[in-house]
């Protein structure tokens, strides 16, 4: 029995994680802390493959030659890579897997609107994961997680690539999509409906705007994707012609369709990245938000203007000028409201009182990579530049600054932010602060580069660049900024075992959890750490949840505590 | 007056060396080349501003309001409206600012000046093909400096995207469609041109040459190009071998080794055997003769090269394109020329007796032609 807790554990014994013990009562559990759990577990062990397929990419790329990595290898390990860390992992990662941990408790609530409906959600990503495993056993694929058409309708005779795990692939990610849609449903009905008296539209969370803003697209744009997949498995299987021009399709409808989700789908990933660092902004700096309303609104506007942008992918495809043009435009309203957001998180840090601890490390990284990301778009969004930039690595190099140096890092955040809640322990913070930083080093130096490699006119997916083919001076270029990129993401690597490390050793080992060991005002910091199995025994008050005055930092528990508990639980 | 400024520009220009571009933007080689990286360093300063500007925000807040646990925020107000839509504003106007010079770029780019020399693209799998106004064909595209060129693209099989970053400029090649594009290149020399669409396993050998050549220089390379068949000796069309085998080489090997068609070493023994296996367990052997699929060996060389899907070879896939069409029939013979005498080349193709050198072989023939004249 630790010495905190009696003070900390102020309800009943048991807690969601002992309430009920076995194999099943996790598995068919209804409880959303659980299924968060599990949704965690799942996306960290996808993220574990799928970015060790990217180490090898990376090795491989480290000299030229097919020293480490065949073509055919090399083809295939890009394709799972990208396809595991955007549909099994980028996508679920924080709606999913954090969302489901904290938004019912954040919002006051039992559980979800429909517990059996987000059990389903998750089961669907299971299975969706066990197609990617088979299309693995099947023969493998290498398409690119893109699968543009007409490569990826060929069978194996035309092509000397993989292809036979195509239809189990893109079965798979039909069958995610609907996991996504489901949480995405669930979400937007718990939103309306299970909000506490007194917790107005304009009082809620931060992050849970950003939850609803995302959730809209999740239901809105996956069914898109939903029908252009099946589309993709027919034309396949049967040889209808829709995207092969051999058939009498159109390759270009094909991507008109695959990036009318995909683009909206990268604020799937971005958006409750966003959520969760306004969230660890302002409690880290004990300071209220600043700019609550541009923030929440800056939320909608960007899923809005999502939806419209998906041209921007395209401008070399062939589509028209005029189109080109206009879609130019538009993507460039989608960069004021993520510029909104950055400059009120600076506002906020201004007269802060600011604890450096992990979570703040990763959103203050967060800052940093994404002021990067987003200003790189600019780049390509921008005609003129991107026919030059569009497929070279200056777009891998933005779209990781966004995906992993912005989402994952928020998510990565998050998971530190939330952990003490999670598990009832604290991880060792000196392991934490490094571990960051070797991420955040590790991260820009295999990035950066990659933007050099890009402007220089490497091209992406590119299994080799060799100094048969290439001009001698390109070669050396390519040569020099592949190295270093590959340095930089070992660095990143050891960053994230050391994390996995640290995180593993405190759920045995860590010390007992305060209920609130950041000073943080919202819901979930006034229901114990970890929380019972029906979150609050008692009704919580609401109030403003970004509103710090009355939280009081008590040495004894390493914790706050609200000042009205603080006299009466003087023992 | 000449300035020491563009006296120096001038003797680069001479030489032919095009300057680079700005914030590692490769060299400018295209009429577009310096608009487009005009542009690019305009949005790069602004990066770089706000960038620093953030990042010294960071920074300053940091280390300026750290505070031990506990401590109470000095706190400002929660919101500022007139503050918050400037920084809604400004960056609206610079991103509107940017938009439109980068739209302007984008429209001088994309129209193709009237008159233009049209070159023929076409893109497979994993090889590029130019085929000339005057019949000639080839797989480095060789352009006269100076003029403007339009690129008349069309793929044989998937997507493929033609790019040349020395010109700034790219294109994807649409199966089904015609796609143009254009560039007038400025400093004679040779810049790298990619695939830049992935097409599948060898995407990252589609490349090849830009030859910007002076226009007299041109002519007369081109015009070679188109005629060079016809100029060699008939007992020894091999010699053109090399060149063709170009064409080949990113899927078949001349030392043995299994790329994804078979080897070339040992190619021509093995067909006149028979011995070759395919995958429908049929042998050559039984194939080859009178009123039979293939007439001779030389037949079946011809037949794999016009249709590759008629019989596949054991252990491969259907993955070869078809060249029906695309090589003349002299070409064809060339080719298989080549195979019989591959022994006077070495692995990579290089004729080990030097009087085999394609280029000697045709300069001897012009001298020849010319003395009789
Ligand atoms: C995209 C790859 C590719 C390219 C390019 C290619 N081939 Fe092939 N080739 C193959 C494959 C695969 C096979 C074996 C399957 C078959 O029999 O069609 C093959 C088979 C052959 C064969 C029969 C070999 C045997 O063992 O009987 C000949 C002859 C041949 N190719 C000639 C050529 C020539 C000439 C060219 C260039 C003009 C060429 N190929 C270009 C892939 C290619
Ligand atoms: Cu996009
Ligand atoms: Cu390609």
């Amino acid at each position: 029995m630790s010495i905190y807790g009696d003070s900390t554990k102020a309800s009943s014994g048991t807690n969601y994680l002992t309430h009920t013990r076995g194999f099943l009562s996790w598995a068919l559990t209804l409880d959303h802390k659980r299924i968060g759990v599990m949704y965690l577990v799942s996306v960290l062990t996808a993220f574990f493959f799928a970015g060790m397929a990217a180490m090898a990419l990376r090795l491989e790329l480290i000299a030229p030659g097919e020293w480490f990595l065949s073509q055919d290898n090399y083809n295939q390990m890009f394709t799972v890579h990208g396809a595991l860390m955007v549909f099994l992992v980028l996508i679920p990662a924080v709606p999913a897997a954090m969302g489901n941990f904290v938004l019912p408790i954040m919002l006051g609530a039992k559980d979800v609107a429909f517990p059996r409906l987000n059990l389903f959600s998750y089961w669907l990503w299971v299975t969706g994961a066990l197609f990617f495993v088979l299309a693995l056993l099947t023969g493998g694929l290498d398409t690119g997680w893109t699968f543009y058409t007409p490569y990826s309708i060929e069978g194996d005779d035309h092509m000397s690539g993989a292809m036979g795990g195509v239809i189990p692939a893109l079965t798979g990610a039909f069958v995610l999509g609907f996991s996504s849609i489901f949480t995405g449903l669930n979400f937007i009905v718990t939103i309306h409906r299970l909000r506490p008296p007194g917790m107005t539209w304009f009082r809620m969370p931060l992050f849970l705007w950003a939850i609803y803003a995302t959730a809209i697209i999740q239901v809105m744009a996956t069914p898109i994707l939903g029908i252009t997949l099946a589309l993709l498995i027919v034309e396949r299987a049967f040889g209808i012609g829709i995207f092969n021009p051999a058939l009498g399709g159109d390759p270009v409808l094909y991507q008109h369709f695959f990036w009318f989700y995909s683009h909206p789908a990268v604020y799937i990933m971005i958006l409750p990245g966003m959520g969760i660092i306004s969230e660890l902004i302002s409690v880290h700096s004990h300071k209220h938000i600043f700019g609550y309303r541009f923030i929440a609104f800056s939320s909608v506007a960007i899923a809005i203007f999502g939806f419209l942008v998906w041209g921007h992918h395209m401008f070399t495809s062939g589509q028209s000028p005029l189109m080109n043009i206009m879609f130019s435009a538009i993507t460039f309203s989608v960069s004021i409201p993520s510029a909104i957001k950055v400059f009120n998180w600076l506002a906020t840090l201004y007269k802060g009182s600011i604890s450096l601890n992990t979570p703040m490390l990763y959103a203050l990284s967060f800052l940093f990579i994404f002021t990067i990301g987003g200003l790189t778009g600019l780049h390509l969004g921008t005609l003129a530049t991107d026919i030059h930039l569009h497929d070279t690595y200056f777009v891998v190099a933005h779209f990781h600054y966004v995906m992993m140096g912005s989402a994952m890092i928020a998510m990565f955040g998050g998971l530190h932010h939330w952990w003490p809640k999670i598990t009832g322990r604290m991880y060792n913070e000196t392991l934490g602060r490094i571990a960051c930083g070797l991420v955040f080093f590790g991260f820009n130096a295999t990035f950066f580069t990659q933007f050099i490699l890009g402007s220089k006119g490497m091209p992406r997916r590119y299994a080799d660049y060799s100094a048969e083919l290439m001009g001698a001076e390109n070669f050396e270029i390519f040569h020099f900024w592949h190295f270093w990129s590959t340095i930089g993401s070992f660095v990143m690597a050891l960053g994230f075992f050391l994390m996995l490390g640290y995180l593993v050793h405190s759920m045995f080992k860590g010390r007992q959890a305060p209920d609130n060991p950041w000073g943080g005002g919202s819901l979930e910091w006034q229901c114990s750490s970890p929380p019972p199995h029906d979150n609050f025994s008692e009704p919580p008050t609401v109030g403003d949840c970004y509103d710090y005055s009355m939280l009081e930092w008590d040495e004894k528990i390493q914790g706050y505590h609200r000042r009205e508990e603080a006299a009466t639980s003087g023992e | 007056m000449m300035t020491p400024a563009s006296f120096i520009s001038m003797l680069a220009l001479a030489a032919g060396s095009p300057p680079m571009g700005p914030f590692g933007m490769p060299e400018q080689a295209s009429t577009i080349a310096a608009e487009i990286d005009f542009v690019y360093q305009v949005i790069t300063w602004v990066c770089i501003f706000f960038f620093v500007l953030i990042v010294f925000l960071i920074v300053v807040f940091v280390i300026k309001y750290s505070k031990p646990p506990g401590t109470k925020a000095e706190g400002t107000a929660t919101h500022n409206t007139p503050l918050e839509v400037a920084w809604t504003v400004i960056p609206l106007i610079l991103v509107i600012g940017i938009f439109y010079v980068g739209m302007k770029g984008y429209i001088n780019m994309r129209n193709a000046p009237l008159g233009a020399y049209e070159i023929n693209v076409i893109a497979r799998q994993w090889s590029w093909q130019f085929n000339y106004p005057n019949g000639a064909t080839i797989s480095e595209l060789k352009v006269p400096r100076g003029r403007d060129i339009k690129l008349i693209m069309s793929s044989q099989d998937v997507l493929h995207s033609l790019f040349i970053p020395s010109f700034r400029v790219k294109q994807d090649v649409v199966p089904g469609r015609l796609v143009t594009l254009w560039f007038n290149a400025t400093h004679e020399g040779e810049y790298d041109l990619y695939c830049a669409e992935y097409c599948g396993q060898q995407h990252s050998t589609m490349l090849t040459k830009v030859l910007v050549l002076e226009e007299d220089e041109f002519a007369r390379q081109i015009e070679e190009d188109r005629v060079f068949m016809d100029m060699l000796p008939p007992d020894r069309l091999y010699v053109a071998g090399p060149r063709l085998y170009a064409r080949c080489k990113s899927c078949h090997s001349l030392d043995g080794s299994t790329m994804t068609g078979p080897t070339w070493k040992g190619l021509w023994e093995k067909t006149v055997s028979g011995e070759t296996v395919f995958t429908d367990g049929t042998t050559l052997k039984d194939l080859i003769g009178e009123g039979k699929m293939f007439m001779n060996p030389e037949d079946y060389i011809m037949q794999s090269i016009a249709n590759p899907q008629q019989k596949i070879v054991m252990n491969f896939t259907g993955a070869m394109p078809t060249f029906q069409g695309m090589l003349s029939p002299l070409e064809v013979m060339a080719l298989t020329d080549f195979m019989k005498n591959l022994d006077k080349f070495d692995e990579k193709g290089v004729p080990k007796d030097p009087e085999d050198e394609l280029q000697r072989v045709i300069d001897k023939a012009k001298e020849a032609e010319e003395s009789s004249n």
